[in-house]
């Protein structure tokens, strides 16, 4: 069951000039109620226009976003609304902090959409304690953080509007392995405490394989493939054939099968390769 | 918001856009002098069709062109109002209660409004559309080098204007950027009162603000870097030198201005 679509969608920026430039053409896609989806492309894939789309920052130029089955642009007027249920999370989020605490940053969105005092606090508490920031840190100047903790602080800034479905983009791009782990446990915590359905939009292969239940793969402008985890790692050819690149570890077993091992080419995390391996051994 | 960007350069291969770039600023400066100089029809006729004929050599679309005048028709609209109304003469046309309208009023609009519109050609066929911003701050540097000598710090004022017009279209992205963010997060742009639009603002500023100074920091660090150290000594990577084209151009500018000003003294027509 999908909680969010996009049917037939199109993007053009600036339409009817030179500087035409197609962005999606023909693009559907369902994302999986309660399930973390990964959206994986090359830069100039399409995939930040279409994390817009579904938040409704973008309009489609032709096609239709469902969100429960519903346009949501049904009604332009009440966009603002599908903003608050579909929370988007935009690329290098810590340049939107502005707020003298990161507390009243990160209470700044469910502000704007009317929650109640009280409910506020109790949503800084809970987001507060899912990406690991302490009470210390929360009565700082968001601008006194450390690179990964403003991060975190501006993701919490979307999460605590509760969002039903929550759409990052590129929510680990330039941190050390140490930030990238917090910020996806984050992620897979919030999913579990809230039952949102859940997409991130990267490049990273790896990251997918770690934390994605189904990946969508986008290519010029289109969906080339989509799938579940295992059903996507399994065509790791095509997957290379357009550039894209593969976890290590499916890279190694391709290249023992090249050998004449009978490898299993589907495996993309070290445990899962090591068992079939060491099976290939037991017989 | 990207039309905030004024009257960008426009890429060809044209005699106004090999001239050397002091040429352009000068010329550009002359043109719009001489506009004040017309007092009669014939002058400013002769200007305008110059002006043209400037804009048909340059290769630059005359839609783009007139796209430049676009930010300023209020201006033109009400300054000629203005003339057409508060202008009193001889040859009465038009009278109803208070208003009265003469023939002086009318010309003295179309003047005006021809005025405008040539400072903004001048300016946008000589300058932004043939000539890149850094050939211009360049030519800038360049044509008030003399000021050094009474201590102006003149490379240092071309390097800033270098700096500014550069991270322009920086500006514009990171604007458009943090204004999708703080949508997603519920700020409503566009309905409320002066007050709430102007409060929604202030989650748009400041982290501008804050990007621009570290930003600033950034570039001040590169650029020490590469061991700037300010004019002094300094080289230009290409050194521009006046050819023949631009001497021929600064000729046939001064033939323009002579004959306006004989046009002016010959007196046809109506005269401001």
């Amino acid at each position: 069951m999908s909680k969010i679509s996009v049917k037939n969608v199109s993007y053009v920026y600036s339409p009817g000039t030179t500087y035409r430039t197609d962005a999606l053409t023909n693009v559907t896609a369902e994302f999986e109620s309660g399930k973390i989806t990964g959206l994986i492309g090359h830069t100039g894939s399409g995939k930040s226009t279409l994390v817009q789309l579904l938040n409704g920052l973008l309009k489609p130029s032709e096609g239709e976003v469902l969100l429960d089955g519903r346009n949501i642009w049904e009604n332009p007027k009440e966009i603002g609304k599908i903003r608050f249920r579909v929370g988007l999370v935009m690329q290098y989020p810590e340049y939107q902090l502005f707020e003298e605490t990161v507390r009243k940053d990160i209470a700044f969105g469910p502000h704007n959409m009317g929650m109640s005092e009280e409910q506020i606090e109790k949503n800084i508490e809970k987001i507060a304690k899912i990406v690991g920031l302490d009470e210390l840190s929360l009565d700082k100047s968001p601008f006194d953080l450390s690179g990964g903790q403003k991060r975190r602080a501006a993701i919490a800034g979307v999460m605590a509007m509760e969002p039903e479905v929550l759409v990052l983009d590129e929510p680990a791009a330039g941190l050390d392995p140490e930030g990238r782990r917090a910020i996806f446990s984050a992620i897979s915590d919030y999913r579990e405490k809230t039952e949102a359905t859940v997409i991130i939009v990267s490049h990273s292969m790896e990251d997918m394989a770690d934390f994605c239940d189904n990946i969508i793969v986008m290519a010029n402008s289109k969906v080339f493939m989509s799938g579940t985890r295992d059903e996507v790692f399994s065509r790791s050819s095509e997957l290379t054939s357009i550039g894209l690149d593969i976890p290590e570890i499916t890279r190694l077993m391709m290249k023992l099968k090249e050998k004449g091992v009978a490898a299993d080419t589907g495996a993309y995390t070290v445990k899962s390769a090591a068992e079939s391996l060491i099976k290939l051994f037991e017989v | 918001m990207k039309s905030v960007a004024m009257g960008q350069y426009y890429a060809a291969e044209s005699p106004i856009h090999r001239l050397d770039a002091r040429t352009k600023v000068v010329l550009a400066i002359l043109y719009i002098v001489l506009s004040f100089v017309c007092t009669n029809v014939l002058s400013f006729a002769l200007l305008l069709v110059s002006g043209i004929f400037v804009i048909l050599m340059s290769c630059v679309p005359i839609k783009i062109v007139l796209r430049a005048l676009k930010p300023i028709i209020i201006i033109i609209i009400i300054t000629a109002f203005i003339n057409i109304f508060m202008t009193t003469g001889e040859s009465l046309l038009f009278e109803w209660k208070f208003i009265k309208i003469y023939k002086e009023g009318l010309f003295n609009a179309a003047f005006m409004a021809v005025r405008i519109i040539i400072m903004i050609i001048g300016a946008s066929i000589f300058l932004t559309y043939t000539t890149t911003p850094i050939d211009l701050t360049d030519a800038i540097e360049r044509l008030l080098l003399p000021l050094k000598k009474i201590r102006v710090p003149v490379h240092e004022f071309a390097m800033m204007m270098t700096i500014a017009l550069r991270f322009i279209p920086t500006l514009v992205d990171e604007t458009d950027k943090i204004m999708s963010a703080q949508k997603a997060r519920g700020v409503d742009f566009e309905s409320g009162g002066l007050i709430k639009k102007a409060k929604a603002l202030i989650p748009i500023l400041i982290p501008l603000f804050v990007s621009s100074f570290r930003r600033a920091d950034e570039l001040a660090t590169a650029m020490e870097s590469r061991c700037y150290h300010g004019g002094n000594g300094r080289t230009k990577m290409t050194v521009t030198h006046l050819r023949a084209a631009d001497l021929f151009a600064f000729f046939l500018m001064t033939a323009l201005g002579a004959s306006i000003v004989i046009f002016n003294i010959l007196n046809i027509g109506y005269t401001m």
